[in-house]
């Protein structure tokens, strides 16, 4: 399938709008994040007394003493030219850490996005081509329970049978730290640590794709072209997986596209219980010390990642159904 | 018996023979014993992320934890509250108090091989330390110079005589006062040279690698100048975040040791049975408590009376038993039982909530038609579940004799900007520490000069001339039985006064692997350097 010029002409203008929009989402962030009581310097200086000269000249050169507006003009003009600054705890560029700390949400945010949207969208099939039986049935609870279990606590309770009675799978971390291995063993030590926090992560994706999945397969097997396909006696199989599914499937590629935004969100969780070395603890530790720079770039990325997801959304949408036209 | 020998003689060989081979290895284990102490991994859990792998930037436990390890300080801290030798071999202090010599080991070598001299000492003293660390401005003014007078000499020369000092110097949580290395620092800016995330030190270890959010490791220093130390091969610092996520690591095996304040009390009793751990309790040098703060402010806890009410409405032992599952201590006192050369528990209250009743009453206060006083808040910040617990109890406590109580929680960097920036509470949970001196621990919460809006010190705005006068004089008495008399009599106004009424005092409980030996040998227990820990076969 090539992509048409028009396509890379709507990509591209896209691209343009999101810089005002990012903008503006910053201006947004930089207001909340110093409406949020409490001072980093305090986090910095910790449980006992610091000399107030100490703590002006520590405020200084973080330019805390500044007024807002100038505060603000100071940010803004420094990330115009992509410099994130320096974060006031790590004391090293706000970049670095990001970066240091995205492989690892990448990883797996990408494994549960694959794996919960695959599996969600064969079990919705499956129980669209068989509705109403005790298994559909059993499906849509464990669905219903899987969409509202709290993310820390199902995580909880994971660990607690997966790994503390079975013994299957370690409860933190990326590696085995006793026992540290290289090349392929380390890929599979780093498996064996995705399980359960991708399982975690997976959940409430998994669930929401099946629950969406079952109701728009089962629309699209009652359609007349489907009782066409039917009788001109092309097998079922291709019926379903063929002909039904390429349209059943373009609501789904919205959901899971509008999804990844919720799922960054979720990583803060997810990554705390299982000790996940991603962008979503850094972002928990950001908070707690009040480090600005830190919290201003990770949620200037996060936006930017949601706005580039949406427009590759767009593109896919494009790709599977060709009637759908851009200006 | 003589017949059946026979068929058994292969048997009896290989016995025998068994036998001797065990009883070789056994001799040749007994024969090197003190080698055998050495090899290992220890895992220890930390509960973030540290901002650097040095001392000197911030009081991030996490970071003191890692980088003691790597660095050394001129002297330690035993269990006694006593200075140990760590750089220092041995030191002297001038009859008149004012000076003090340090002699250096000759044979430390920095991890690139570099000797450590007096000159590092002097360079991290007045250029580092005194310049960038956040406590230096508590205790730096006193210093008149720091100087190496010899490559492994180094005296430091004081204004005037001032007690804590030694303690000082060798408490790195208080002070900062690990050793850098000159020729690393030296032209550049401390607070971002690139050492500062991969340290060349002294220490027990050596750094090896951090991987961001998840791990720093760090090996075992081959050339350390300590004969024979450390034991361990390796030494790992795992970032652990969540509370009960990390218990469970624990429990598995995956961590082998959890300092005490990420160690939950409720989980004590049920670590205590298991052979598998062992909990050690000891080495808390900062002999925290846990207070219930006042603020004077408040037009009904300015009355002294109203406040000793609450002191006898408070039931305490409720609260060790309920919310901190007994494995506390009540605290009777400002001071720590742990600072037992000055502490005294002479001066608590009793739980006698009719006296409570009848002070109130004193005070004017008198219940109204449904039973109620006068209303008070109580703030604690989240992080430690005990503080909540004990709030409510408090809450009910004093709902018994007439004071209304609205517990309220905000999280720590909004609990401090309100209590400590904005003096705006009634009562609030706040853990302080007494030691390991109390000039630098009790009195910055009490003195009329410490009413500052700056996090952790007298912001429930107390002031008495005479507790001042005390404070002022007593760190200046080099005689440590005439300063223990001025420390009682603090304490005495301390209770009477109630800036703020003692609850408990935080038990220092380390769980550990039960593999494990000496993980914990001084008073700054969690912080210390690991060099003494070693693996039991």
């Amino acid at each position: 399938m090539s992509l048409r010029p028009s396509l890379l002409l709507y990509v591209a203008r896209r691209l343009l709008q999101a810089v005002p929009l990012v903008f503006v989402i910053i201006l947004i962030n930089f207001f909340l994040i110093h409406a949020a009581p409490g001072d980093p310097v305090d986090f910095l200086v910790g449980t006992m007394e610091a000399t107030p000269e100490y703590l002006e000249g520590l405020r200084r050169e973080f330019g805390l003493d500044q007024p807002l507006p100038v505060q603000l003009w100071r940010y803004v003009s420094k990330i115009a030219v992509l410099d994130m600054g320096y974060s006031l705890r790590f004391r090293q560029p706000v970049f670095e850490l990001i970066m240091s700390r995205l492989p690892a949400t990448l990883l797996l945010m990408g494994t549960a996005l694959v794996v919960s949207s695959i599996v969600g969208i064969l079990l919705g099939v499956a129980a669209a081509r068989r509705p109403h039986t005790a298994t559909d049935h059993a499906a849509t609870f464990v669905a219903l329970a899987g969409y509202s279990m709290p993310v820390f606590w199902l995580g909880q309770l994971l660990l607690i049978a997966f790994s503390l009675h079975l013994n299957w799978f370690p409860t933190q971390g990326m590696y085995d730290l006793r026992a540290p291995s290289d090349g392929w063993g380390r890929i599979v030590d780093v498996a064996h640590h995705l399980v359960l926090p991708a399982l975690t992560y997976s959940v409430y994706h998994l669930a929401l794709v099946y629950r969406l999945m079952r109701v728009k397969m089962q629309e699209t097997l009652a359609l007349d072209y489907v009782t066409t396909a039917r009788a001109k006696g092309v097998p079922e199989r291709r019926v379903v997986y063929v002909h039904a599914l390429r349209n059943a499937v373009l609501p789904i590629v919205t959901v899971i596209g509008l999804n990844f935004g919720f799922m960054l969100a979720g990583s803060v969780l997810t990554e705390t219980v299982f000790a996940w070395p991603g962008m979503g603890r850094l972002l928990y530790e950001g908070i707690q010390g009040r480090d600005y720079p830190v919290l201003m770039g990770l949620f200037t990325c996060l936006s930017v990642m949601v706005i580039l997801v949406n427009i590759i959304t767009d593109v896919v949408y494009a790709v599977i159904d060709p009637r759908v036209v851009y200006r | 018996m003589q017949t059946s020998r026979g068929p058994f003689r292969p048997f009896r060989l290989l016995a025998t023979l068994a036998l001797a081979l065990a009883a070789a290895t056994f001799g040749l284990g007994t024969a090197t014993a003190q080698p055998s102490k050495r090899g290992g991994t220890l895992i220890v859990g930390v509960e973030g992320e540290p901002g650097s792998l040095t001392a000197h930037l911030a009081t991030d436990t996490a970071a003191m934890m890692v980088a003691y390890n790597l660095f050394n300080g001129l002297i330690g801290l035993d269990e006694k509250l006593d200075p140990t030798p760590d750089l220092a071999e041995k030191w002297s202090v001038s009859p008149d108090g004012k000076v003090y010599t340090f002699e250096l080991a000759k044979n430390a070598k920095w991890h690139d091989g570099k000797p450590v001299t007096a000159d590092d000492a002097e360079y991290s003293f007045n250029e580092i330390i005194a310049k960038v660390h956040p406590r230096a401005g508590s205790w730096w003014p006193n210093v008149a110079s720091a100087k190496a007078t010899g490559p492994h000499t180094f005296v430091i020369t004081l204004k005037a005589p001032y007690a804590p000092f030694l303690t000082l110097v060798a408490s790195v949580l208080s002070s900062g006062t690990l050793v850098l290395p000159k020729h690393i620092y030296m032209g550049t800016d401390p607070k971002t040279n690139p050492a500062n995330q991969k340290p060349i030190g002294s220490g027990p270890f050596k750094f090896a690698k951090w991987e961001r959010g998840s791990f720093i490791e760090l090996s075992r220093n081959d050339d350390y100048f300590k004969a024979g130390k450390p034991y361990l091969d390796r030494l790992v610092f795992k970032i652990m975040p969540d509370a009960s996520a990390r218990l469970l690591a624990f429990e598995r095996g995956e961590v082998d040791f959890l300092h005490w304040y990420i160690v939950p009390y409720d989980q004590v009793a049920k670590l205590r049975k298991d052979a598998r751990f062992q909990l050690i309790e000891k080495g808390d040098a900062a002999a925290t408590n846990g207070l219930l703060l006042m603020n004077h402010r408040n037009q009904y806890l300015k009355d002294v009376r109203v406040r000793r009410a609450i002191a006898y409405a408070v039931d305490r032992n409720d609260i060790v038993k309920k919310a901190l599952f007994g494995e506390a201590k009540v605290a009777k006192s400002h001071v720590g039982s742990g600072l037992a050369w000055i502490y005294t528990d002479k001066f608590d209250y009793a739980f006698d909530p009719a006296r409570a009743n009848q002070l109130l009453d004193e005070a004017g206060f008198k219940r109204g038609a449904d039973g109620k006083r006068f209303a008070l808040r109580i703030h604690w910040a989240s992080g430690r579940d005990y503080e909540g617990r004990a709030a409510e109890i408090i809450k009910d406590n004093l709902r018994a004799v007439g004071i209304d109580v609205t517990v309220l929680v905000l999280d720590r960097p909004s609990f401090i900007d309100k209590v400590f920036r904005n003096w705006d509470f009634d009562l609030a949970n706040q853990l302080f520490t007494t030691g390991p001196d109390p000039s630098i621990s009790v009195t910055p919460r009490y003195h009329t000069n410490q009413i500052k809006k700056a996090p952790f010190v007298n912001g429930m705005g107390y002031t008495n001339p005479e507790v001042d006068k005390l404070f002022d004089a007593e760190f200046t008495e080099v005689d440590r039985t005439k300063r223990a008399a001025m420390w009682r009599a603090i304490q005495q106004h301390l209770m009477a006064d109630l800036p703020a009424l003692p609850l408990f005092e935080v038990p220092p409980i380390h769980a550990a692997s039960a593999k494990y030996r000496d993980i914990v040998t001084g008073s700054q227990g969690y912080i210390e350097s690991r060099e003494n820990a070693y693996m039991v076969r």
